[in-house]
């Protein structure tokens, strides 16, 4: 990257690659309506309400604890294991609103799948690590999920590395390659929206870069959303940003234009590094 | 830095290591005191019909295998009572019981049990278990050790689940894993290097119980493979041998208690083994 014409107004981040200009304008594949999240008596999202389009990435940014992680953990409803979390609104799957107690979790968190900051490989084999989950949602053949393996190793970029020693425990492997095995545990079910929270924050940058790409790719076949602390990282993989501040959506647009344009001074404010 | 302040540390640091050295030293010496003691009073019936023999009628010779059999039969049993029962009661608390107030009174009353002085124990299981079948059995022991063994598991375990990050428990919930599975398949997985550590620390706790013993197995000068009779253990034959008036009883109650101490020995230096392999990555 050409960093001579950044200046100090507008950091190299800002400048953008052309197959970023344009964002296609797919289905919506989740809408998020007057989410309210509360922990115990703290609300922690205010009225929030999202379109998140189909296939592309869409990035979640803001200061820490303004409740990016606290609306990914509304979507999978994963706030569930807490008794003092509770999430009020709607929140729509092809129609449905998942935050209702009598959609099935585990039919919910097969569509929406979930990688976390710190990678939590299974203290178990590659292999099972992948075909976990997988052997319970589906019956498949020994052959058949050692398909499905491979399939998500690939998938997730993994598969070279580890494709002669799947039987090895996962702990082995080193931070990068456990958390590409985490999405690659993921996707293996075939879920339809890909939710990442801070999934590179505790990596190397070379892994960070690795992931990166994997999302790109990644982006024609899922939905996603990411939480993200860095922006760079925000700018070079999503299609619209959303900026979150003090549990509430400040604005939310086209990546770029959120980036080089912002409508609110205080997305301003954030982006070119003056508070956060 | 000046020099004096230089010197002023390294003098505080002598010390230091002076005290704590003296500290650890004093530790070590009664241990190795114990063992030696129990060594060189016990040397003469340390051989091979200790363990192939059985407790000897005063003033003859004799081993103390019956003695042995007993003790690990009812240990084994005990064990086989209290692990699944302590394990259960431990996920509990850890997993479904954690913000619950039932899981905060469980845990109350185990921490009682924990602390219950094991003659309390062993005069309970006397009452409903000994009286009520009209005479001492091994299986009334190994239900006195199972009690005591049974709150050391539930803590034990409680604590190794609580250890297994929340992150852990979050990656596979999102995968919509149904609970009993993730606790089966990866939670205990990930924790079974403590489970088992608080197991054998639990096997160690009883292996040398011996008033709840008294109260319930009693002892039995010869061999029984029934469980419904007196049995022989380890821990009430010392008794019952130190306080005889016999030399050879002598002898053989301190092989005895060279050989629980090796025993309990071993099984902290198997802990310490599994808690440095747990420990590397």
């Amino acid at each position: 990257m050409n960093d001579q014409s950044a200046t100090l107004d507008q950091p190299a981040y800002l400048r953008f690659e052309p197959n970023q200009e344009v964002v296609p304008e797919t289905a919506t594949q989740l809408s998020i309506r007057h989410l309210d999240f509360f922990y115990g008596r703290a609300q922690a999202l205010h009225d929030v309400n999202l379109e998140i389009k189909a296939n592309a990435v869409t990035a979640i940014i803001g200061p820490s604890g303004c409740g990016k992680s606290t609306l990914l953990r509304s979507i999978n409803r994963i706030y569930e294991l807490y008794p003092d979390q509770r999430a009020e609104g709607e929140i729509l799957v092809d129609g449905r609103n998942v935050l209702d107690r009598r959609y099935p979790l585990s039919d919910l968190r097969r569509k929406v799948g979930m990688v976390f900051q710190k990678p939590t490989p299974f203290a178990s084999s590659i292999r099972n690590n992948v075909a976990f989950a997988l052997s319970y949602y589906e019956k498949l053949s020994k052959a058949e999920i050692a398909d499905r393996v491979e399939d998500a190793l690939r998938q997730a970029a993994l598969w070279d590395e580890v494709k002669d020693k799947l039987n090895q425990s996962a702990l082995g492997l080193s931070g990068g390659q456990q958390q590409r095995l985490c999405i690659a545990r993921t996707i293996a079910v075939r879920p339809e929206i890909l939710l990442l929270d801070e999934a590179t924050s505790a990596l190397d940058p070379i892994s960070t870069a690795k992931i990166e790409e994997l999302i790109h790719e990644l982006r024609e076949r899922f939905t996603i959303m990411i939480v993200t602390h860095n922006m760079q990282q925000a700018a070079r993989v999503s299609q619209r940003t959303a900026f979150f501040h003090l549990g509430e959506l400040i604005e939310f647009g086209k990546t770029r234009d959120i980036f080089t344009n912002p409508r609110v001074p205080r997305t301003q404010d954030y982006i070119t590094g003056r508070f956060g | 830095m000046t020099g004096s302040r230089v010197l002023q540390r390294k003098i505080v640091d002598a010390v230091a290591l002076v005290f704590a050295g003296a500290a650890t030293l004093f530790g070590l010496v009664w241990l190795f005191w114990i063992l030696w003691t129990t060594l060189q009073q016990g040397i003469g019936a340390l051989n091979p019909e200790l363990f192939t023999q059985m407790t000897p009628p005063p003033g003859s010779e004799g081993g103390l295998l019956n003695a042995f059999y007993g003790s690990a039969v009812m240990i084994l049993l005990a064990v086989a009572i209290g692990a699944p029962i302590g394990l259960a009661a431990g996920t509990y608390l850890a997993e479904q019981g954690r913000y619950t107030r039932l899981g905060a009174v469980v845990s109350f009353l185990n921490d009682v049990l924990l602390s219950a002085p094991s003659i309390v124990i062993g005069l309970f299981v006397y009452e409903i278990v000994v009286v009520s079948m009209g005479h001492f059995s091994g299986f009334a022991g190994a239900l006195a050790l199972a009690m005591i063994l049974l709150p050391v598991i539930v803590r034990t375990s409680d604590e190794a689940l609580r250890i297994v990050p929340d992150q852990m428990r979050e990656a596979a919930f999102a995968l919509g894993i149904p609970r009993w599975k993730v606790t089966s398949q990866i939670l205990y997985k990930a924790s079974l290097s403590a489970i088992v550590t608080g197991v054998l620390l639990g096997i160690a706790r009883i292996a040398g119980e011996t008033a709840p013993l008294l109260f319930t197995a009693l002892s039995n000068q010869f061999w029984t493979s029934s469980l419904n009779q007196p049995l022989a253990n380890l821990p009430v034959v010392i008794f019952q041998y130190a306080m005889s008036p016999y030399d050879e009883w002598h002898e053989l109650a301190w092989a005895g208690a060279f050989m629980l101490m090796l025993f309990v020995l071993g099984l902290n230096i198997a802990v310490r083994l599994i808690v440095r392999r747990r420990k590397r990555p």
